[in-house]
C-alpha cells in the first residue's frame, strides 16, 4: 500500500480520535466550559461515546477492506501504468505534497487540541468586540425584575452592565454596595484610572463569546492588578470621576482581592 | 452473499493483494465462501499461508488513544507563555469551534449512514414527487424532520448524493435544511417572537433561496461537474458497493467520511480562528444600525462568526436594538447556508467554481430580502 493511501486511509480517524480524546478529557476535566455553551455538554459527551465506537469499528474493519469498494485508488493506479509518463510523475508529486500537508493538519490538531493548555480569551479579544456593544435581553434579568426585586445576590458582571445599558440610572445604582467578579481589562478610553472586571457571554461557543464589564473607577490599578488578572472587587456604585471615561457609573472600590479564574469563567 | 461474491472484482486486484485478504476474510460476515473458492483456485504460495491471520490494527487503535492520553498527560501547563494574546485567542478559538462542531459532523455521519446503508435502497427517494420543482419544494422541506444544523448537514448531503439525489436536489436540501430544522425555527420565535417579520421572513426567504438554487443548479447541462473529482469517484464506487454487511459498511463510511470531513473541519476551523483574531468585529456592529450598511455589515458577519444555526437567533439578539431588522433577516439566512466553516466543509464535496456561484448567488438573494424587510415592510 503506498504512503499516501496509507495517510488517506487513516487520517480521517485519527483527527477524530483527536477530536474525541480531547472533549472526554476537557469533559471529564470539567473545561468543556472554556469552549461551549453548558447546554452542549451532554450531546457534545454523547456523540463522543458513539465516535469512540464508530472509530474502534473502523480501525478493526478498515485495514481489511483494501479493496472492496474502494478500489478506485488502485484503479487510477492501473491507468497509470498504462501511461508512465509525466503525468503521472506530476500526480505522484502531488499526492506526496497532499500527504504531508495531511501530516500537518494532523500534527496541528495535536498540538492545539492535545498539547496547549485550555484557556480562556483575554483582553485582546475584547479590543476585539469592544466591551458592553452586546447585552442579552432574555432571560430575568430585565431592569423590571431588577426594580422590584431587591434581591442582587446572584447577579453577575452580565446583569449589572445589562442594567445600565437599559439605561438604568444613579437613582438605582447611587450607594448600592455590591460585589462583583471577573477578569481585568482596560477602558479603552481612560486607561489610567478606570478597568472594566469584565466576563464573557458565551451563545454557542466561545467565538461568538462577547464582552460585558462593569466599570471600577482606581487610578493607578496597573501597578497592582495585572490585565487579565482574575480579580473580586467589593464597592459601592456611583457617578464615573473619569472625564475621559465613557462609563457613566462606575464601582467605587472598597477592597479589590486578587482570586485564582473560577472553573466557569464564562457567563450565559 | 451470493450477490457480494459477484461483485467483487477479482480481476482487477493483484494476486498477492487478493491472497492476502483471503487469508483475514474470515473476519468478515459470510465471507468464508468466497475465500474458500478462491483458495482453491490458484495454488496459495508458502508465504500466504503461513502469514499470520492477526489483525494489528485494533492494538493501534488502543495504543494511539494511549499515547494521546499520555500527551495531554504530559502537556506542561506553562506551554504557552511565550505566546502573545492574540495567538493564544486564536488557538482557543479553533479549538471552540472544532469542539461545538465535531459533535454535530458525527451526528451527519450517523444520519448519512442511515440514509445510505440502513434504510431500504431508494426509501428516500422513491417517495418524492416526480415533478422537479415539487420534489424541490419537499426536499427543502425535509428539513423539519432532521434537528442538525449546518455542518451536520454536509456529510448527510453527501450521503443523499451518494444514494442517488441529483447534485441541485441535493443543493435544496443542504441549504433549505439548517433553515427549517425544528430547533432553529424554535430559537427564532424565542429570540424575535413575530416582531418584524423576523420568523416568517427566515423561513419563507430560506425556502424561497434554496428553492431557487435548486432550480437554477437543476438547469446545468452536466451536474456531476459540480462535485469534485475526488467525490465522483466516491459515488462510482458507493454504487458498485455490494449491500450486505451493513455493521461493517457502516464502520467503512464512518472512516471515508471522515477522511473526507475531518481535515476540512480542521483547516475551517483554524481559518474561522484567525479571521476572529484579525477582523475587529467593531466596525461591523457599528455598521448595523444603517439601513443599507446593515444588511452587507451582518451578512459579513454571519460569515465570520459561522455560529451555528440552532443560536445565532440569540446571539444576534443580544446585540439589543442596535442592528435594523433586516440586516438581521439577511443574518439568519445567509448565516446558515455560507460562511468561512461551510465553505471549508463544502469544499469536500463542490468544486471552488461551483462554491463561488453559490455564495456569489445566495449572498445577493439574502441581501435583496434584507433590504427588502428594511425598506419595504
Amino acid at each position: 500500500m503506498s504512503f499516501s493511501r496509507l495517510i488517506s486511509r487513516w487520517q480521517g480517524l485519527a483527527l477524530s480520535l483527536i477530536g474525541v480524546v480531547a472533549t472526554v478529557w476537557l469533559g471529564f476535566a470539567g473545561q468543556l466550559g472554556l469552549y461551549i455553551h453548558p447546554r452542549y455538554y451532554v450531546f457534545t459527551l454523547i456523540m463522543a461515546a458513539v465516535a469512540v465506537v464508530l472509530i474502534v469499528g473502523a480501525f478493526a474493519v478498515v485495514p481489511a477492506s483494501d479493496d472492496d469498494g474502494h478500489g478506485h485508488a488502485d484503479a487510477h493506479d492501473h491507468d497509470g501504468h498504462a501511461h508512465p509518463s509525466t503525468p503521472r510523475r506530476r500526480r505522484r508529486f502531488w499526492m506526496l505534497a497532499g500527504s504531508a500537508a495531511s501530516l500537518a493538519v494532523v500534527a496541528a490538531a495535536v498540538a492545539t487540541l492535545l498539547v496547549v493548555p485550555p484557556s480562556t480569551l483575554t483582553s485582546s479579544t475584547v479590543e476585539q468586540r469592544s466591551i458592553n456593544s452586546s447585552s442579552a435581553t432574555l432571560g430575568n434579568t430585565s431592569a423590571q425584575a431588577a426594580s422590584t426585586t431587591d434581591d442582587t445576590s446572584a447577579y453577575t458582571v452580565k446583569n449589572w452592565s445589562l442594567l445600565m445599558r437599559q439605561g438604568v440610572g444613579l437613582d438605582y445604582f447611587g450607594g448600592r454596595a455590591e460585589s462583583i467578579t471577573g477578569f481585568v481589562t482596560p477602558d479603552a478610553d481612560d486607561p489610567d484610572n478606570v478597568f472594566f472586571v469584565a466576563r464573557f457571554v458565551v451563545t454557542c461557543c466561545a467565538v461568538d463569546a462577547q464582552p460585558v464589564g462593569v466599570a471600577v473607577y482606581q487610578p493607578g490599578w496597573q501597578s497592582s492588578y495585572p490585565v487579565d488578572s482574575w480579580v473580586s472587587v467589593d464597592g459601592t456604585f456611583g457617578a464615573d470621576p473619569s472625564v475621559l471615561s465613557a462609563a457613566s457609573i462606575v464601582l467605587q472600590p472598597d477592597r479589590i482581592a486578587a482570586i485564582a479564574q473560577p472553573s466557569d469563567p464564562y457567563v450565559y | 452473499m451470493e450477490a457480494n461474491l459477484g461483485r467483487v472484482p477479482l480481476s482487477r486486484l493483484p494476486t498477492s493483494e487478493s491472497s492476502r485478504r483471503d487469508i483475514r476474510a474470515p473476519r468478515t460476515p459470510g465471507g468464508q465462501r468466497l475465500d474458500g473458492q478462491r483458495l482453491g483456485g490458484p495454488n496459495p504460495s508458502l508465504r500466504d499461508l503461513t502469514r499470520s491471520e492477526f489483525n494489528p490494527a485494533p492494538l493501534i487503535g488502543i495504543a494511539a488513544v494511549l499515547v494521546l492520553l499520555g500527551i495531554r498527560w504530559l502537556a506542561p501547563p506553562g506551554l504557552t507563555a511565550w505566546m502573545t494574546d492574540p495567538a493564544r485567542d486564536f488557538v482557543t478559538l479553533s479549538i471552540s469551534v472544532i469542539i461545538e462542531s465535531l459533535p454535530f459532523v458525527f451526528l451527519g455521519i450517523v444520519l448519512s449512514s442511515l440514509v445510505q446503508v440502513w434504510l431500504p435502497e431508494g426509501f428516500l427517494l422513491r417517495r418524492l414527487p416526480r415533478n422537479p420543482a415539487l420534489r424541490r419544494l419537499s426536499i427543502s422541506l425535509l428539513g423539519v424532520l432532521l434537528p442538525v444544523c449546518e455542518c451536520g448537514n454536509v456529510p448527510l448531503s453527501r450521503g443523499l448524493i451518494m444514494s442517488g439525489l441529483t447534485v441541485a436536489d441535493s443543493m435544496t436540501f443542504l441549504f433549505a435544511a439548517p433553515i427549517i430544522n425544528p430547533i432553529t425555527i424554535i430559537t427564532t420565535y424565542q429570540a424575535f417572537g413575530w416582531n418584524d417579520g423576523i420568523l416568517v421572513s427566515r423561513i419563507v426567504g430560506g425556502l424561497l433561496i434554496a428553492n431557487l438554487v435548486g432550480w437554477i443548479f437543476s438547469r446545468h447541462p452536466q451536474p456531476e461537474t459540480l462535485l469534485t473529482p475526488g467525490f465522483q469517484e466516491a459515488c462510482a464506487v458507493d454504487a458498485a458497493a455490494p449491500r450486505t454487511g451493513r455493521v461493517r459498511r457502516t464502520f467503512l463510511q464512518f472512516s471515508t467520511e471522515t477522511s473526507a470531513m475531518m481535515p476540512a473541519l480542521f483547516i475551517g476551523a483554524g481559518i474561522a480562528g484567525l479571521i476572529q483574531v484579525a477582523v475587529s468585529r467593531n466596525l461591523l456592529v457599528a455598521l448595523g444600525s444603517n439601513p443599507l450598511w446593515s444588511v452587507l455589515a451582518l451578512m459579513l458577519l454571519a460569515f465570520v462568526v459561522a455560529i451555528c444555526s440552532n443560536v445565532d437567533a440569540f446571539f444576534i439578539l443580544s446585540f439589543g436594538s442596535t442592528f435594523l431588522p433586516g440586516g438581521i433577516v439577511a443574518f439568519l439566512v445567509f448565516g446558515p447556508m455560507i460562511d468561512v466553516k461551510m465553505l471549508a466543509l463544502l469544499r469536500t464535496t463542490f468544486t471552488a467554481k461551483t462554491l463561488v456561484q453559490v455564495s456569489i448567488l445566495i449572498a445577493m438573494c439574502a441581501a435583496t430580502l434584507g433590504l427588502a424587510v428594511n425598506f419595504v415592510f
